[in-house]
């Protein structure tokens, strides 16, 4: 498969050719066809202005041949089962699409005149009352683009609150089995993570966890269900616990697909909560990006939420508030990823009040595989499973998590998430979704099992997969070790030396370079 | 509307295989228990949802723009949406399983590949969320690499993005300070800045190298880089941006595409995901995900960054736009961008606004109208469907041209704001 | 294996030399835990460390380790080479895989590690106890 730069063709004209003296001057019939152009001279000073532009010029039916071809090479929910855990690989709704598609959502400058924009504030305002109602909370900002994004943002609000109650709360709180972003965030914003190890049931220690909490603890970040498709049966206890302590209760919101219409993170006793749209709120993965992480909070942490606030006025007009005073700033540019709201606002409006049948049929699907499959493969915590469960293959040896997703591929799924949640040895992690039927489950069962037969008959088969790809297993440390991360051609120097530089790891310590 | 393929038979088996009565059984332990149905709207149809979501659209009003300040109009080819809507681009996730998704990683290898090549960098990551934010990150790789925790941002930063930097650095115990000095982890210039000045940014580069800082060029209307000279050729260690001009609609806000570039010396600390090139055992080509071990998820409380994912979707979609509009009709762009902002200016400058560009610009610019008039104006010109720039304080307005405003557009505006006079 | 050589609880070796100097690298169980190394991030020569404190990081292909430091000390060399050669640590754990030479600034800390034997059982009841931990309810 070539690379997009290995092409130089004619192109064609998606905006209006611009006169180019060179082409005049090869004269005959291009002279008459130059007419129609528009005569343009860049007037700027030489140092300012590019020598070359080392692009391609591809005609339009090879570039459309190039992509169709690539997307040939790739996995996604349209084409089949896709079980990973914690990712909520649902479908996407094409009409969603089609909605935030529609011209007056798409071509709307962000800086229009708020008389410009009361449609978009309407349905940002509308979005906010639905995921109050779902969450039970009091509040949410619709502008962080992720849920990492979120978290940074629920962690610097408690950063804001506690400087203002002028109390010094350096640690945050969170289980073994949090995700990596959990802790990342914490240290980003200067905080120190306290790990509580997991009890025999799966559920966060609670006598370790009382044993820590201290007051210094600003937060208790969890995630309910857990990453081991599990909920927290002390839950109640744990924000009583923080609540008296002074500490915050944050919820990793990543698994609410098994809570809706069920029960609400509010009653559990979280003051914030982040919602990954690209998980339970069905919009599309892309790939890995867009999404959006909008974040919940109770009331006494509306103030300190990004600006501009929505407010609906009395005749139903929305503006744009920037008076919070104690707003902890911007995370990113504008309103949030007001495409990806759109979306999640059609799916919600499309559940409506049948919303909780997303979560009996995401827990009932994953009841159903855990069943089909226990007897085949060990089951670390058994207890009854959530939305998700993580099955551990540790009876099958080292590395029989990695083979047998790769077996899955030449059986047509996607494999599980593999070697998350990392209490679990050997893990696999599988999330089935509501939208998959008992069929798909079946066959998925099928395979699963299959391949635990493979590796006592004939376990080489399973160590040497995939097959059926178009590549087989690929050298990672390769990649590492020498890393080629782009396109180089002698034709890119662009006036400078720099052009065939090797874009092996260069010999450095810290903090200097043999430049 | 359900999207749940379960049938009541379906349940039945299935129960019964789990070996309980009903969904009930499975639920009960998810408290504290709702009683009442959540008070949400009655479930719509497909039909329905398209009346309430067009009703809801056309409450907006979409005007001829000259509006820029960090959300630009260009003209997306067609060929861009029908190949980006593919269910193998769109419904895909993250390709940690490479075998299965050698489409995702292809483009963006080739996306990483385009941004190096536009900047005059040496490395780019697969994306960041967008123009603000991946600045932010940009400001946090200065801060691990060197140790220092001090900012110096020169002026004609775009407003909004000064406003998330210094989230951030609140967040991170970082300074936005006013001197360059031993203390500086990065120099930070935006160019074209806000105003719409493009400069050589060489002496500033000199400036922040001599102090032992990076420096940081912030690009947020990247197809100025089709004719003007790249960062890598005046001295950035980071060249960071908003890739929304290459393909994507300007969305009211979002989503966009943030890109960071770097010098190679940098390669080990840039956040984000990184594909790269490898073969598998018979020796066939292929691509990964690479460096994995550097992502913030993987770092956990050792993390110098806040990003865990990328804009694959965003990046898919300026890649094929760059592949489509190729480096003339990048070019074409950028000379029509440039000719339409200078002609405007020209007319506008011959009925009584004052040029305040001291530099020269690329397509955006900023004038003073009359005194006391721009209100007025501002408002005619909506009337007439014109959304004519930025309004700042004191009569300013910022002003934007793109390939999309015509000559007559242009020819409308100026008449209406005569006539405002 | 040089009778000199102590262990830590995190699988770092350490070698004490005739001029006072001290050599920090990891052992051969903990490069087989990490799986093919891809990169090493050194400290600086000069930094000052204390026992259990990270001084250097190891990316694996999908992980990330600290490397802590074994004794009170100043670091006096890095092994340059690991830049370009992080797979030496998998394939020469006790010799061409060193990481840092150390001055160590109080003696009697030597005397707090394992030896070779103590190390070999440590590891031994380790992993039987990873064994037993993976059950529930």
């Amino acid at each position: 498969m070539k690379l997009i730069f290995e092409y130089d063709e004619e192109t064609t004209e998606h905006v209006p050719d611009v006169d180019d003296n060179k082409e005049r001057e090869r004269g005959g019939k291009e002279e008459e066809e130059e007419e129609a152009k528009e005569d343009i001279t860049i007037e700027l000073p030489k140092n300012l202005m590019r020598k070359k532009l080392p692009l391609p010029n591809v005609s339009e039916i090879n570039v459309v041949r190039h992509y169709t071809n690539i997307s040939r090479m790739n996995f996604g929910v349209d084409l089949g089962f896709y079980p990973l855990g914690s990712c909520t690989m649902k479908y996407n709704p094409k009409i969603n699409e089609d909605m935030a598609s529609l011209d007056g959502f798409k071509n709307l400058h962000p800086l229009s005149h708020e008389s410009c924009i009361q449609g978009s504030l309407q349905l940002m305002w509308e979005f906010e009352q639905d995921l109050k109602k779902i969450t039970g909370m009091d509040a949410f900002s619709l502008q962080p683009a992720a849920g990492a994004q979120g978290e940074l943002l629920g962690v610097m609000i408690a950063k804001a609150y506690f400087k203002q109650k002028n109390e010094k709360r350096k640690k945050i709180i969170i289980p073994d089995s949090a995700h990596g972003t959990n802790a990342a965030t914490a240290a980003m914003c200067k905080f120190e993570t306290i790990t509580i190890p997991s009890d025999s049931r799966g559920n966060m220690d609670i006598y370790k966890f009382k044993e820590v909490l201290e007051d210094d603890v600003a937060l208790v970040m969890l995630t309910n269900p857990n990453t081991l498709g599990l909920f927290e049966e002390n839950i109640l206890e744990i924000s009583d616990l923080a609540h008296t302590n002074g500490t915050l209760m944050y919820c990793d919101g990543a698994n609410m697909n098994a809570l809706f219409g069920i029960t609400r993170p509010s009653d559990q006793g979280f003051d914030m909560i982040h919602l990954n749209l690209h998980k339970s709120f069905s919009t599309p993965h892309g790939g890995g990006g867009p999404g959006a992480g909008v974040v919940g909070v109770k009331s006494f942490l509306v103030e300190y939420l990004p600006l501009p606030r929505i407010i609906k006025e009395q005749d139903s007009k929305f503006v744009l508030d920037y008076t919070k005073q104690k707003s902890v700033g911007k995370v990113k540019y504008s309103y949030g990823n007001f495409g990806m709201l759109v979306r999640a606002y059609c799916y919600i409006k499309s559940c409506g009040t049948n919303i909780r049948k997303v979560s009996e049929h995401a827990i009932l699907n994953a009841n159903y595989l855990l069943n089909l499959l226990k007897d085949d493969y060990e089951l670390p915590y058994t207890r009854r499973c959530t939305h998700e469960f993580v099955l551990s293959s540790r009876k099958f040896g080292e590395k029989s998590a990695l083979n047998i997703a790769k077996r899955l591929l030449d059986y047509g799924f996607h494999p599980p998430t593999i070697y998350f949640p990392l209490i679990v040895r050997e893990a696999l992690m599988i999330e089935p979704t509501e939208t998959e039927s008992k069929e798909t489950l079946d066959r998925f069962a099928a395979a699963l099992k299959n391949i635990a037969n493979e590796i006592k008959e004939n376990p080489d088969i399973v160590k040497g997969a995939p097959y059926t790809k178009l590549v087989g297993r690929l050298d990672e440390v390769a990649a590492a070790r020498k890393p080629n991360l782009r396109w180089t051609s002698l034709s890119q120097s662009d006036g400078k030396e720099n052009s065939e530089k090797k874009l092996h790891v260069e010999k450095s310590v810290r903090n200097s370079s043999n430049d | 509307m359900n999207y749940s393929p379960i049938t009541e038979n379906d349940k039945e088996e299935m129960l019964k295989r789990i070996g309980v009565r009903s969904i009930n059984d499975l639920i009960m332990d998810l408290k504290p228990s709702l009683n009442e149905k959540l008070d949400l709207s009655k479930p719509m149809s497909e039909l329905e949802l398209v009346e309430h979501l067009r009703n809801i659209s056309q409450k907006n009003k979409i005007m001829k723009y000259f509006i820029g300040a960090g959300a630009y109009y260009h003209y997306i080819p067609s060929a861009v949406n029908h190949l980006l809507m593919r269910g193998e681009f769109l419904t895909g996730y993250t390709p940690y399983q490479a075998e299965m998704n050698q489409g995702t990683l292809h483009t963006m290898y080739e996306f990483q590949s385009f941004i190096c090549l536009l900047t005059g960098m040496d490395i780019a990551n697969a994306s960041l969320y967008e123009g603000s934010s991946a600045l932010a990150e940009a400001v946090l790789l200065s801060s691990s690499y060197n140790g220092r925790n001090c900012i110096f941002i020169k002026e004609g930063l775009n407003p909004q993005y000064l406003e998330v930097l210094k989230t951030y650095c609140e967040g991170a115990d970082l300074k936005i300070v006013n001197e360059i000095d031993d203390n500086t982890a990065c120099v930070i210039a935006q160019n074209p800045d806000f105003y719409g000045n493009i400069e050589n940014l060489q002496y500033v580069a000199e400036q922040a190298h001599k102090a032992g800082a990076l420096f940081i060029t912030c690009v947020v209307e990247p197809t100025s880089l089709a004719i003007l000279e790249p960062p890598g050729n005046y001295g950035a260690d980071i060249a960071v941006g908003e890739g929304q001009s290459f393909g994507i609609p300007v969305n009211f806000g979002g989503p966009y595409l943030g890109f960071m570039a770097v010098k190679s010396f940098l390669l080990k600390k840039i956040p984000g995901r990184i594909c790269g090139m490898t073969t598998d055992s018979k020796g066939n080509k292929g691509f990964v995900l690479t460096f994995q071990a550097r992502e913030q998820h993987i770092r956990r409380e050792r993390a110098t960054s806040n990003i865990t994912t990328n804009v694959a979707l965003m990046a898919i979609a300026s890649t094929i736009y760059l592949a489509l509009m190729g480096r003339k009709g990048l070019t074409n762009v950028a000379k029509l961008s440039y000719s339409r902002a200078h002609l405007l200016q020209n007319k506008l400058k011959s009925i009584g606004f004052e040029a305040l560009n001291k530099k020269p610009f690329y397509n955006e610019f900023y004038m003073k109208a009359p005194s006391g008039s721009l209100e007025n104006i501002s408002s005619n010109l909506l009337k007439n469907g014109i959304h004519g720039g930025l309004d700042l304080d004191e009569d300013k307005i910022l002003i934007c041209c793109t390939e999309l405003n015509t000559v007559q557009d242009i020819e409308s505006y100026v008449s209406i704001v005569r006539e405002t006079k | 294996m040089d009778e000199n050589i102590r262990f830590t609880k995190e699988h770092e070796w350490i070698v004490l030399k005739e001029e006072g100097i001290a050599i920090i690298g990891i052992s051969d169980f903990a490069q087989g835990q990490l799986g093919d190394i891809v990169s090493i991030e050194l400290p600086k020569v000069g930094s000052i460390f204390k026992p259990m404190q990270s001084m250097a990081i190891i990316d694996s292909v999908k992980a990330s380790s600290d490397i802590y430091c074994v004794m009170s000390g100043e670091i006096v060399e890095v092994n340059e080479e690991l830049l370009e050669h992080p797979e030496w640590i998998n394939q020469s754990p006790y010799e061409l895989g060193w990481i840092v030479k150390l001055k160590p600034s109080n003696m009697e800390e030597f005397h707090n590690l394992m030896t070779n034997e103590q190390y070999n059982k440590f590891i031994g009841e380790t992993e039987e106890n990873r064994e037993k931990d993976q059950s529930g309810g």
